[in-house]
């Protein structure tokens, strides 16, 4: 017997509580009061002698009471044969890793053939369960006591895509020999990646009556690995120019080398570059895309190497060839400088993908504002009704409205579309300092994440807006609403209170003009400009708000359409788990190609270090092994007496409160006489 | 029967000293032969020649006509005592183990003793005293004389410490007449002291009766563990083991009453011991008896 926090023993020094109260604490010389002194001698008594313990049974509860508290803290355990230790049953789990990294060399066989063996050991009485690992838990067979079965779940094991985490193995294990019984065995074959171990070694302890025998099928030295890191593509191109493509690639444990780095597009190479990796190095690689034909491009950059993991020796990348958006820019006749300068930035920044098409105010009876990306209202009074009708029907059925407000929109009570009173204008001076500046802004939203808050620009004319229900994501420093969202059925309105001119202000003029109006329409027109670059076991949205209930149609890299048609028509997300091209045709229509990846952490090939090796076998808590009287080793497991000690504990405790009110009772009646007499 | 209700316990749940009083006697008087101390005052007892300074109402002037000598006519009336009940209040007095603490049970003692005296037509009196006299009723036979002299009783309360010389100093002054005086007290003194400051009182030609009223505890005190025993009277504490109680303590107040009883008796005054544990009317019974039997 021991104790796992023998510290907590030291609270037994407060037995001496009791024994204060019990032997000290009760020798109160309460005055007797009597006739006369008159007969009586003074003689005191020893203090031994007169000092005698009351109360006994309640004593001894309360020191029981204390003893039985300081030894449930202080965790007493014995040692036990380990349930598997004596009778020879045990559980065996075959682990096998099939990440990404299991690639190389044939090493997924070597586990396989390894793991056969191990069953071959098998006893009648064992249990035993395969299963297969990287960053997740695939149980191929149940617990079962079948050494056959367990062998055809072994041969069926297949190579993933996923990356290794050695964690995910000790979780499984730990709920595992919490449930059984039995000593757990866990055999894990894999090439023992040192990337997979996780940042506390800790983690990956287990339960005493588990322990861990580890077969590594790597050769154990630090394998040389040239792989390509990461791709940089624009996911979606919209101008028949040269498409600027950025590969890096790098080499672990590897020396200095020159190597041929190719872009492929659909299979055919188009270009191939000799670069110098320096020794464990990286590399970038600048492409230059020639005019890519319009729909979806496969593309992917690869590297020349005789390495022993081939997989990872290239990267893919998509690319969508298509025609850009158009945005319809509405104005008055005589207002051109706003058109001029919003056009201006939006063409000034990267390929954006839209396009403006500028309209006067009375140019816009017969439009229909459905063919467009979105609308801007720049300034304008009084549109038409049908098109004002046609633009609402457009924002409730999803499209969205950019409205700038100046002098010529504040002439009327209510902004258009978005339906919010317009409650004053305020001008001011450009010779004096009496201008607006943006006090707070809402740099979390994508429309305005990259205007650095419009420092410097100074409003001089700004309209001010009731907002209601609307979200205003920028003030100035009156706190008037520079900027205001809303959501109108489907669709949603953003309203600026001020121009695009650089009259009412000099915003154009300042850098935070062109980020706003490329984040603003690439927000309103619902670009994603996200890279449509995965790594394996990512996950995707498949359905928006808008279309739930509607199917979407998968394939995989081999063609094969993953999802059933329930699947595709009601889950929400699906996971990427293998590498490839992943087609997505969703429910609006938009046809999608996603380049799936492994992860590059998988590339590293540096195996565990041997003593670290040793160390993780030996995990396993408290676990003892001791020689048995035959010479066989026996392993013992400490178990815990604490929930025995914590019983007790209660029962002494009950008992101690129904004596301790007894006597109590006894005291008071015991003073009541005195007090009468 | 009777019995039953004269247990001190019972006497102290009865409210008023009269009421009390009566119990006791009664039971007393229903058990007991008149006493002839306390006969009755109408009775003829004697003829004494007349002497100078005799009252003449009394002379019987038919005896007179017949012999030529005055006589005076004596009742039983006239031989009547005066008694006068000296009782301590002092604190220490206070003390009861029971239901009934000492000066309760003085209390019903001087009570009893008032009624019996006012049923015989004796005059009885009475000073309450600790250490100086707190009330004093004088001795008499008039109307509402029991009544003034339960409510002096009634009005007792313990006071301070116990001082005989004082009192008894102040009670020769009041005392003309012979007659027999009653001291209750515990008598927590010296038994010569307490004998000394008494003695005067008999030389006067009284009768002197002490009733010594002690508690059961104590005459045998009962300790399980040490104690701080504090003097009611001087407020003194002292630490007493059970040890000493039991062995050593006894010997004490049984010498201290056996002191007191044999001075006494030198003294030539009555001695009796009460203990309040102890039914008053079968004390007073066994008082009287005795009495009867030394006479």
């Amino acid at each position: 017997m021991g104790f796992l926090a023998p510290w907590f023993l030291g609270g037994l020094f407060v037995i001496g509580l009791p024994v204060f109260l019990h032997l000290l604490q009760q020798h109160r010389s309460v005055p007797l009061p009597f006739s006369s002194l008159m007969f009586f001698e003074k003689r005191t008594q020893s203090s031994v002698k007169h000092r005698r313990l009351k109360y006994l049974l309640l004593f001894a509860m309360r020191v029981a009471l204390i003893a039985l508290l300081a030894l449930a803290f202080a965790n007493p355990f014995v040692n036990r044969a380990a349930a598997g230790g004596t009778d020879g049953r045990k559980f065996i789990l075959i682990a096998v890793d099939n990440s990404f990294s299991m690639r190389a060399d044939d090493h997924l066989n070597q586990a396989k053939q390894q793991a056969a063996s191990v069953l071959s050991s098998f006893g009648g009485a064992d249990v035993g369960q395969v299963i297969t690992f990287d960053a997740q838990i695939s149980q191929l067979t149940q617990p079962v006591n079948s050494a056959a079965e367990l062998r055809t779940a072994v041969q069926s094991i297949k190579q993933g895509d996923g990356r290794s985490a050695y964690t995910t193995i000790a979780q499984y294990v730990k709920s595992l020999a919490q449930s059984t019984p039995r000593g757990v065995e866990v055999h894990i074959f894999s090439d023992m990646q040192n990337s997979s171990l996780p940042p506390a070694f800790a983690e990956l302890s287990v339960p005493g009556n588990a322990r861990y025998i580890l077969h590594s099928v790597s050769s154990g030295n630090a394998e040389p690995n040239w792989f390509v890191e990461s791709v940089n593509a624009p996911r979606s191109v919209y101008q028949a120019k040269k498409t600027r493509i950025l590969a890096v690639v790098a080499g672990t444990n590897t020396e200095e080398t020159v190597a041929d780095v190719s872009m492929v597009l659909n299979g055919k190479t188009l270009e191939t570059k000799k670069v110098k990796l320096a020794p464990n190095g990286r590399a970038t690689v600048e492409f230059f895309l020639p005019d890519a034909a319009y729909g979806l491009n496969r593309g992917e950059i690869r590297i020349a190497s005789h390495d022993k993991l081939p997989g990872d020796d290239h990267m893919y990348f998509s690319l969508d060839r298509k025609e850009p958006g158009r945005i319809l820019f509405v104005h008055e006749g005589r207002q051109r400088w706003g058109a001029f300068y919003y056009r201006a930035a939006l063409n000034s920044g990267a390929d954006a993908g839209l396009n403006t098409d500028d309209v006067t105010v009375d140019q816009t009876s017969g439009l229909s504002p459905e063919k467009y990306s979105f609308v801007v209202l720049s300034d304008v009074g009084t549109i038409p009704a049908t098109f004002e009708q046609a633009l609402q029907r457009y924002v409730q059925g999803g499209g969205s409205v950019l409205i700038a407000l100046g002098p010529v929109a504040a002439i009327h009570p209510r902004v258009p579309v978005f339906d919010a009173a317009i409650t004053e204008t305020r001008y001011s001076d450009r010779s004096g300092d009496r201008f607006q500046t943006a006090a707070s802004v809402d740099a979390g939203h994508p429309a305005l994440s990259r205007t650095n808050g419009f420092e410097g620009v100074k409003f001089y004319q700004t309209v001010k807006v009731d907002p209601g229900q609307a979200r205003v994501l920028a003030r100035l420093t009156d706190r008037t609403p520079l900027i205001l969202e809303k959501k109108i059925g489907e669709g949603r309105a953003l309203v600026f209170t001020s121009t695009f001119d650089n009259i009412s202000n000099d915003l154009p003029l300042h850098a935070s003009f062109v980020p706003f109006v490329e984040q603003s329409a690439s927000y309103l027109s619902g670009i994603d400009q996200t890279a449509a670059d995965f790594a394996v076991d990512s996950y995707v949205d498949l359905h928006s708000a808008k279309d739930q209930g509607a199917a979407v149609e998968v394939v995989d890299p081999d063609g094969k359409r993953p999802l059933s048609l329930r699947e595709a028509a009601s889950a929400q997300t699906l996971k990427l788990s293998r590498e490839g091209f992943w087609e997505l045709r969703r429910a609006n229509g938009r046809h999608e190609l996603l380049a799936v990846h492994a992860d590059r952490r998988e590339s590293d090939l540096t195996p565990v270090p041997k003593g670290t090796l040793e160390l993780w076998e030996n995990l396993g808590q408290g676990q003892q092994k001791t020689n048995g009287p035959n010479g066989a080793v026996e392993q013992k497991q400490p178990v815990s007496l604490w929930w025995y000690f914590v019983l007790a504990l209660l029962i002494v405790s009950l008992a101690e409160s129904l004596f301790g009110s007894r006597y109590l009772v006894v005291e008071k009646q015991a003073m009541v006489r005195k007090e009468a007499a | 029967m009777l019995q039953r209700f004269l247990d001190p316990s019972v006497l102290g749940s009865i409210s008023g000293l009269e009421l009390v009083a009566r119990t006791v006697v009664d039971g007393f008087i229903a058990g007991m032969h008149r006493s002839p101390d306390f006969g009755f005052s109408q009775e003829f007892a004697e003829y004494r020649a007349y002497s100078e300074g005799d009252d003449l109402r009394h002379v019987d002037w038919n005896v007179y006509a017949r012999t030529e000598r005055a006589y005076l006519k004596r009742y039983r009336g006239e031989t009547n005592t005066q008694i006068t009940i000296l009782l301590d209040v002092s604190a220490s007095m206070k003390y009861g183990s029971q239901s009934v603490n000492k000066m309760d049970y003085a209390r019903f003692l001087a009570a009893a003793i008032c009624y019996m005296s006012n049923q015989q037509r004796d005059a009885a009196g009475i000073i309450v005293f600790d250490d100086e006299v707190k009330n004093y009723v004088q001795p008499s036979t008039r109307q509402g004389q029991l009544a003034r002299l339960l409510h002096a009783i009634e009005k007792a309360e313990p006071g301070r410490r116990t001082n005989f010389e004082k009192p008894l100093l102040h009670c020769l002054q009041f005392l003309h007449r012979r007659g027999i005086i009653v001291l209750i007290s515990d008598f927590y003194e010296d038994p010569e002291k307490v004998i000394k400051a008494v003695e005067p009182l008999r030389f006067h030609g009284n009768e002197v009766i002490l009733f010594h009223i002690l508690d059961p505890q104590e005459l045998r005190p009962k300790l399980n563990d040490p104690v701080l025993v504090l003097d009611m009277e001087t407020d003194d504490a002292m630490e007493v083991t059970p040890d000493y109680v039991r062995h050593e303590y006894g010997s004490k107040i049984d010498a201290h009453v056996s002191a007191m009883s044999d001075r006494a008796q030198r003294a030539g005054l009555d001695y009796y011991l009460l203990n309040t544990g102890r039914p008053l009317d079968d004390a007073l019974r066994e008082y009287l008896t005795i009495r009867q039997g030394r006479r």
